[in-house]
């Protein structure tokens, strides 16, 4: 312990979301300064929070920091010496500047020439004399989601100090020792009841909890063991995990005495578990319950209540109903817990009364005779009301599912109601009041009036997907006989949002995005990319068809005026996705080369990417993408316009060299099997092999002939070739994207 | 502990922590921050505490006396504490106790909540206070107001006295609290409840619908147009008063469904307007007058 540093920033509570981040920054931010301060520690940092405190402790911290040595290079030799030796005013110049004699400096070889140095040697301070500069550092650097004033001042020329909530104590400690530092306060604020912040020796215990005298005295510490030990006597447990294993087992033991479990609901989406560790630092679970009449209402609706509003955890009984029963974490240990549980029952127990409530009010009214009244929602000022938006996804859902995914024209008929009744819980008061239920309380509200599964469960999922990691996309068993209209409402609602934010010139920029447009994005590429797996169908839309589809509702404002930007904006979040699920970079820049909207089908790059990394790996294939970036670099010499005119009008073209002939022979031979992976979304390994054997034609190619001849129609015949293997290899992937860094500079 | 009892011991208990105890704003508003005292007292350099009770009308929450937890108008305990004491939770946890909670017998928390008032221009950093997972306070460290950066900080604690009254007495339903010994909530509120609900509703048809809104759009202009001359003759107090009755007439017009969301920005954006207004006049006086005493003291007048 005697070169133990331990830090404790004592904190007003902190939110819960914060804190895994902190715990890990804490640590880091700590050990940069050190390095910056030439005080590597020795062994690494282990890092805690709580809702009270930030903390932090290296075991081994240097008790000095390193020498300094650097070396300060002055006017060349051959400027600093006259014939005779004597050294010229540049030289003492530079001597006298670093305090010493020329016959002191040194000299240095460098690539320009022989230069006069001075070797300047600064002996370490002690670490202690240092830390207090760490510290200042430290609190400088830490970073939060938002700030706060709070009248606070660091002596480091820098003025006010923000952080994320007001510290009230430092426990700063070397070797035992405290680090002197303060933070000040402001002179605005200064007052009796205001006061610096100085650190100490001592942290404190839980607000509430003490084993003798009053709760929340100051507690003397010498070192961690000594600081988690007095923290855990003091009703404090410092470690998150063993707060989560506590509340994970004595929630699984009050369950157990209900005749229930935790509900799978929490377990699986809400991350509930996984944040009241965060909220809490002496955890312990009290049981509750409700009236059974309100197990009426829907699961959702419970658990909404219970576990968004209440943090509490629902219990289920072995069959995976839902009882009238939940388990809250409390942050106390409670000489009697009736009396808490009683006042958990009272407030769920109005919550639960409002919502039943809603739900009774709600279903005196049906979605469609609520459509009215999206029309006084403004969902964009330039794009209408809900109910305008309403109407465009219906036409847009209906078109996608009988065009775009070749479904009946029943189906198509659901999707298109669906899509139509999608936004109509808006009006309704659970919605109002659970703003977290929209969708879910549409799609429950058209289950209840009795309309057919296709369309209730596409309302109730058509949110999803949204975003990358969370909220994942409904799974085929979810979705039961909804895969097709859900999937058309779900990419209808969010096309319609991209497309038409697009053309009234509302894009997200890179701190802004208001409308969430490249979450709704994300969403669109997550569902198009997996649309078979979703569907159980063989569908692969191109972005094309649908993009002109939505943007047909958007009619009165100029396509052309937005469909760069736009075009520009999807590809990137396509590849954003696709490198989400682990793809290499390159080999996504690869597959996603198109630069018209029509020639993107996003199904087809998932199985593309499937596939390409078995051949990125051969030396073959590489030194073919390298020969293929020379193809493309040639081929621009043809215009792109005039080829395809020589292509439509001049088919019996004559190749008479023999090289020539070999590679459009070759070409023709390999066509087939590329050409039917491009047109039918198979075989894509197949076709990669295929063009993976072009390598030697194509080499010899550039060997015998030259391209660029001077005679005109022999240049255009050779360009004409290689802009039909550019583009036959293209529909496969742009496969110069994948050579390697060097071998692209050479 | 009747509910008069509460108002009594929180008055007292803050009287003794320095606070001078105001009364209530005698207009209507939706909560105590737009009481002068928090308002204009948070800008500015000068040290302020204080603590009132302010009865809130929120028209929306109006429930014809039916919901039991549900108020037309409920009653905040306010507390500013300019600057905000180091030991302010503590402070905030005396209280609790001195109104008979016992915090060692309960689970309270202080859970995130940032507090923020678009039409006030004013936004803070806080929590909610959980008491048993019931929301019984909001804690705000106010960072801006009338869109003007504050220093020092102010605390603002605002108890939902309704609330903590029913905690205290174990009734379900707000009217059966104990104002005063032998009076209940019920007997002193519930026919104001109902008739301020059809009244904020119009669901006796007061007037026909359309001119319901039409009367309330018209007195939001007026009052709009006053609190603007108020403004520009340098009268903040009336100024702010009249912004707070367009505040109330919004929130009339909104609870009625008599404005569309496009037309509810737009209000929005003009109450807003009117407060910044008030906000800078204010700090603008308060700023010259500690310049003209500074001046004044050190002997020397400043041109």
């Amino acid at each position: 312990m005697e070169r133990e540093l331990l830090l404790e920033i004592g904190c007003e509570e902190l939110p819960a979301s914060w804190l895994p981040g902190l715990t890990n920054q804490i640590g880091e931010v700590v050990v940069a300064e050190l390095k910056g301060y030439r005080l590597a520690p020795e062994t690494p940092a282990e890092t805690f929070s709580t809702p009270r405190r930030l903390s932090m402790r290296i075991a081994r911290v240097p008790e000095r920091q390193t020498d300094l040595e650097e070396l300060i290079s002055g006017p060349p030799v051959s400027a600093a010496f006259r014939a005779d030796g004597t050294p010229t005013p540049a030289a003492t110049g530079f001597a006298a500047k670093q305090g010493v004699e020329v016959a002191a400096l040194e000299r240095l070889q460098t690539a320009k020439g022989e230069y006069l140095a001075y070797r300047r040697r600064q002996r370490g301070k002690a670490s202690v004399d240092v830390l207090p500069q760490v510290l200042g550092g430290t609190l400088r650097a830490l970073t939060f989601p938002k700030l706060m004033h709070w009248d606070a001042m660091i002596e480091d020329g820098r003025g006010e100090f923000l952080f994320g909530r007001p510290i009230r104590w430092i426990l700063y400690l070397y070797g035992g020792r405290v680090v002197p530092f303060t933070i000040s306060r402001t002179p605005a604020a200064q007052s009796g009841l205001v006061q610096d912040v100085t650190t100490g020796a001592v942290t404190y215990g839980h607000r509430f909890l003490a084993t003798s005298g009053r709760a929340g005295h100051a507690i003397k510490v010498r070192s961690f063991e000594d600081y988690r030990n007095r923290l855990l006597e003091n009703f404090v447990i410092l470690e998150r995990g063993e707060r989560h294993d506590k509340i994970a087992s004595q929630l699984d033991a009050k369950a157990q005495r209900l005749q229930g479990r935790v509900s799978r609901v929490v377990h699986s989406d809400s991350g509930l578990l996984h944040e009241v560790p965060d909220l809490i630092e002496y955890p312990s679970v009290v049981a509750g319950t409700f009236g059974p009449e309100f197990l009426e209402l829907p699961d959702e609706v419970l658990t909404t209540t219970l576990v968004h509003h209440q943090h509490y955890f629902p219990v289920e009984s072995e069959d995976g109903k839902l009882k009238n029963a939940f388990l809250a974490v409390i942050n106390t240990e409670p000489d009697n817990e009736r009396t808490i549980a009683r006042n958990a029952e009272r407030v769920v127990t109005a919550r639960l009364r409002d919502a039943r409530f809603f739900w009774e009010a709600d279903r005196k009214a049906s979605l469609e005779s609520r459509i009215e009244r999206l029309g006084t929602l403004v969902f964009h000022k330039k794009l209408g009301t809900y109910k305008e938006k309403a109407e465009r996804i219906e036409r847009l859902a209906g078109w996608i599912a009988k065009e775009a995914f070749g479904a009946s024209a029943e189906t198509a008929a659901h999707a298109a109601r669906a899509a139509r009744l999608s936004k109509a819980d808006l009006t309704t008061d659970m919605v109002r009041e659970f703003t977290e239920l929209q969708g879910v309380m549409g799609g429950i509200y058209a289950r209840e009036e009795r309309l057919p599964e296709e369309v209730w469960k596409a309302i109730y999922f058509h949110y999803l997907p949204i975003g990358v990691e969370a909220d994942a996309p409904p799974t085929r068993a979810d979705l039961g006989k909804a895969a097709m209209t859900w999937a058309a409402v779900s990419l209808a609602d969010k096309l319609d949002t991209i497309v038409g934010l697009f053309s009234v010139g509302e894009r997200p920029t890179g701190s802004r995005d208001p409308f969430g447009v490249r979450r709704g994005a994300h969403g669109v590429f997550k569902t198009l990319v997996d649309l078979s797996a979703l569907t159980g169908g063989q569908i692969r839309p191109s972005l094309g068809a649908l993009v002109d589809a939505a943007a047909q509702e958007h009619q009165d404002r100029d396509w052309s005026g937005y469909a760069v930007p736009l075009l520009q904006f999807m590809m990137e979040r396509l590849r954003f996705v696709l490198e989400q699920r682990g793809f290499d970079q390159r080999n996504v820049r690869a597959v996603t080369h198109q630069t018209t909207f029509k020639a993107v089908v996003p199904a087809d790059a998932l199985r593309k990417l499937d596939v390409l990394p078995e051949f990125t790996e051969s030396l073959e294939f590489r030194q073919l993408a390298v020969a293929f970036k020379r193809v493309k670099n040639i081929a621009k010499e043809l215009p792109l316009e005039r080829f395809d005119t020589l292509e439509a009008t001049d088919r019996g073209a004559v190749f008479s060299a023999p090289a020539e002939r070999a590679l459009a022979d070759e070409i023709e031979k390999r066509r087939p099997v590329i050409a039917s992976a491009g047109s039918s979304g198979q075989g894509y390994r197949e076709a990669f092999r295929e063009a993976s054997r072009f390598k030697p034609v194509v080499d010899k190619f550039f060997d015998d002939v030259l391209v660029m001849d001077p005679d005109l129609v022999a240049r255009e015949r050779r360009l004409r070739l290689l802009r039909r293997l550019e583009a036959l290899i293209l529909q496969l992937a742009d496969i110069s994207e994948i050579v390697p860094e060097d071998v692209k500079s050479g | 502990m009747t509910f008069q009892d509460l108002i009594l011991k929180l008055s007292e208990f803050w009287a003794s922590r320095g606070c001078a105890i105001q009364q209530p704003l005698d207009i209507e508003v939706g909560a105590g921050t737009m009481h002068p005292e928090t308002f204009l007292r948070v800008l500015g350099p000068a040290h302020w505490n204080v603590a009132y009770v302010q009865p809130s009308r929120r028209p929306a929450d109006g429930r014809f006396g039916e919901n039991p937890n549900r108020l037309f108008k409920h009653h905040q305990f306010q507390v500013i504490l300019k600057p905000a004491p180091d030991e302010v939770q503590q402070i905030y946890l005396d209280s609790l106790e001195a109104c008979g909670i016992h915090p060692r017998q309960h689970d309270i928390r202080f859970e995130e909540d940032n507090w923020e008032s678009p039409t006030l221009g004013a936004w803070g950093i806080g929590w909610q206070v959980m008491f048993d997972g019931l929301e019984i306070t909001q804690f705000t460290y106010f960072q801006q107001a009338g869109g003007l950066e504050l220093a020092p900080i102010s605390a603002e604690l605002t108890y939902g006295l309704e609330r903590i009254a029913m905690v205290l007495q174990r009734v379900d339903s707000v009217y059966d609290l104990e104002w005063a010994p032998g009076v209940k909530y019920r007997d002193v509120r519930l026919r104001d409840e109902i008739e301020q609900s059809k009244y904020a509703f119009n669901s006796e048809l007061v007037l026909p619908a359309g001119e319901f809104a039409a009367v309330h759009r018209r007195l939001f202009d007026e009052y709009y147009n006053l609190a603007g001359a108020l403004l520009r003759k340098g009268l903040i107090w009336p100024a702010l008063e009249h912004t707070l009755k367009c505040s109330h007439l919004f929130n009339l017009l909104d609870a009625s469904n008599s404005i569309g969301v496009t037309e509810r920005t737009a209000y929005i954006l003009r109450v807003r307007q009117l407060a910044i207004g008030v906000a800078k006049a204010y700090a603008e006086g308060t700023a010259s007058l500690a310049e003209a005493r500074e001046a004044g003291e050190g002997g020397k007048a400043i041109a």
